[in-house]
This record gives structure tokens, C-alpha cells and sequence, in this order.
């Protein structure tokens, strides 16, 4: 009985998936022509993500949970008056997929002030998130994209960072000079 | 069956009242819990969740597992079918991530 609920949850979810898979792809290889368009604009749309993101980003690395907090308050903030005019429709469409999700982590963060452990997990997601971001639309700024692999028992996490030198804002103070930096990002 | 039993009363359009369900403050209390619990994850609204948040929602499965803040202390304390064995654990664990990893390779 147990197995049988299990499989007919599992399926549901595997068609559920089917059924965006179509989209994903369609919408992938548009995201590397979009790339290009926007590369030259010198003003990026995502810089106040960003700079969020890294605000972040560094109260993690120097274990500063009330700082992270206010951080991903401010980030949730970005989210919500983030003018979307200035993306194409496919970076458009990329975005409002990403925004719902990093939205969400940034929130949990901000209400997470005084656990760490717990604000560290949604900001794994959350980097993922804004890597993609940055994959579609450019940084706008040099990023560079860094990996620790001892993190969550050695499961590994990566971060973006605004520095070539590495502070860790998984293991912060008592690591902080665990990773390297996998991608360079502009 | 383990998530019907100790995650759906929060987690899902199918709630089974308890009998504190009908005095206050229980049932203020409750409502709140079940909001917040909806909020932040819904099995009935999860095949509407882009691939992305699917992904993120498992996750955050497996870890409140992993660091046993779920299901809540407050509702294991009355509804003591709720409290997962090492078995349980596992086998939610198993499932969640084998299903993200069936999403990741749908990216």
C-alpha cells in the first residue's frame, strides 16, 4: 500500500514535470542570444539584486546573522519593485520563474535572524538562483563564482562573489578561506 | 502514507480537524499554524510550482528533516502518529531527493 501511494505520488510530480519540460527547453536556447544582446548595456538591470545579493553574501561570510537578515529584507524589497521593462520577453520569462523562488529564500532569511544554519540553506538556493539570473541578463560587473566543497557534509555549495579572494559564507570566520573560484562572470 | 498522516494537516488542502479544532484559543492557533504551513508548502498546489521552486521546496523537505524542525514539536505533542521513525525519515528523505534529481536533469 505504502509503495503504491508512493508511486502514484511520484508520478504525479514526473508529469508535472513533463508537462514544463517543453517550455525549459524552448526557452534555454533563447537565454544564449539574450546573453549577447544585453552584454554591452552598461547599466544592468540587475544591479540592485546584485549588490543586494552580495550585501548578503558577506554578513554570512562574517557570521553576521542580524546583518543577513536585514540583507535578504532588503533583497525581498528589490524583488518587489523590480522594473522588469528593461528585460527582454525571454529574460522576462527567465526572471519571473527565478523571482518567485529567490523571493522566497531572500524572505526566509530575513525572518531567520539568530539561525544561522538555517539562512545559510536558503542562500545556497538563493546564489543558485541569481547565478541563472546573471547567466541570462550579465552582471554587469565582474562576478566570480566560487565553490566550497566541505559544506553540508561535504556535499558542496557555491556562491557568488565580488572578489577573486575567497570568504566563505557557508562556513564563515571558522573557514574562511575554504573554496575556489570555478567561473568568472561578467 | 507517512506524509498524509504526519505532514498533510499543515501541508495540504486536507486538514482533519482534531477536537481542539472547535474551542479558542485552538482553533485561533491552529489556523494560523495552517496558513503558515500552506504558505510555505502546499502538496496540492506543488505540480502548479515551476520546476524551479519544486526543486527548492524538496530540499527544504530533506532539510527540515535532517535538522528535525519538522513536523513541529507543538503538533507531535498531541498527534503522536506524527512522530517520524528513523525508517520514516529515510524514506521521505529518499523519495524527495529522487525526485529532485529528476528534476535537475529536466533543467
Amino acid at each position: 500500500m505504502k509503495a503504491l501511494i508512493f508511486s502514484i505520488a511520484l508520478s504525479t510530480i514526473f508529469f508535472a514535470a513533463c508537462n514544463s519540460n517543453g517550455t525549459k527547453q524552448a526557452t534555454s536556447e533563447t537565454t544564449d542570444m539574450a546573453m549577447n544582446e544585453t552584454a554591452a548595456t552598461a547599466d544592468n538591470p540587475l544591479k540592485g539584486i546584485v549588490t543586494g545579493y552580495l550585501n548578503l553574501k558577506n554578513a554570512l561570510a562574517k557570521d553576521d546573522d542580524k546583518g543577513a537578515a536585514d540583507a535578504g529584507n532588503g533583497l525581498v524589497k528589490v524583488f518587489d519593485g523590480f522594473d522588469k521593462s528593461s528585460l527582454t520577453a525571454d529574460q522576462a520569462k527567465i526572471f519571473a520563474d527565478i523571482q518567485t523562488d529567490a523571493r522566497e529564500h531572500a524572505e526566509h532569511i530575513g525572518s531567520n535572524a539568530g539561525n544561522i544554519g538555517h539562512q545559510r540553506e536558503h542562500f545556497e538556493t538563493l546564489s543558485k538562483d541569481v547565478y541563472d539570473l546573471v547567466k541570462v541578463t550579465g552582471a554587469g560587473e565582474k562576478l566570480y563564482y566560487s565553490n566550497c566543497p566541505m559544506y553540508n557534509n561535504n556535499k558542496g555549495a557555491s556562491w557568488l562573489s565580488e572578489t577573486k579572494d575567497i570568504h566563505n559564507p557557508y562556513l564563515g570566520m571558522s573557514m574562511e578561506t575554504c573554496g575556489a573560484v570555478k567561473e568568472e562572470l561578467n | 502514507m507517512i506524509l498524509s498522516v504526519a505532514c498533510y494537516d499543515c501541508h495540504s488542502n486536507n486538514t482533519r480537524y482534531p477536537w481542539y479544532a472547535n474551542i479558542q484559543p485552538g482553533s485561533w492557533w491552529m489556523a494560523s499554524h495552517i496558513k503558515e504551513g500552506k504558505n510555505g508548502l502546499n502538496f496540492d498546489e506543488f505540480a502548479s510550482y515551476s520546476n524551479r521552486r519544486q526543486q527548492s521546496k524538496l530540499k527544504s523537505i530533506v532539510n527540515s528533516i535532517n535538522n528535525g524542525t519538522m513536523p513541529l514539536s507543538s503538533y507531535t505533542l498531541i498527534h503522536k502518529e506524527a512522530i517520524l521513525s528513523k525508517e520514516d525519515k529515510m524514506s521521505i528523505k529518499n523519495w524527495a531527493n529522487t525526485i529532485k534529481d529528476s528534476l535537475e536533469l529536466r533543467n
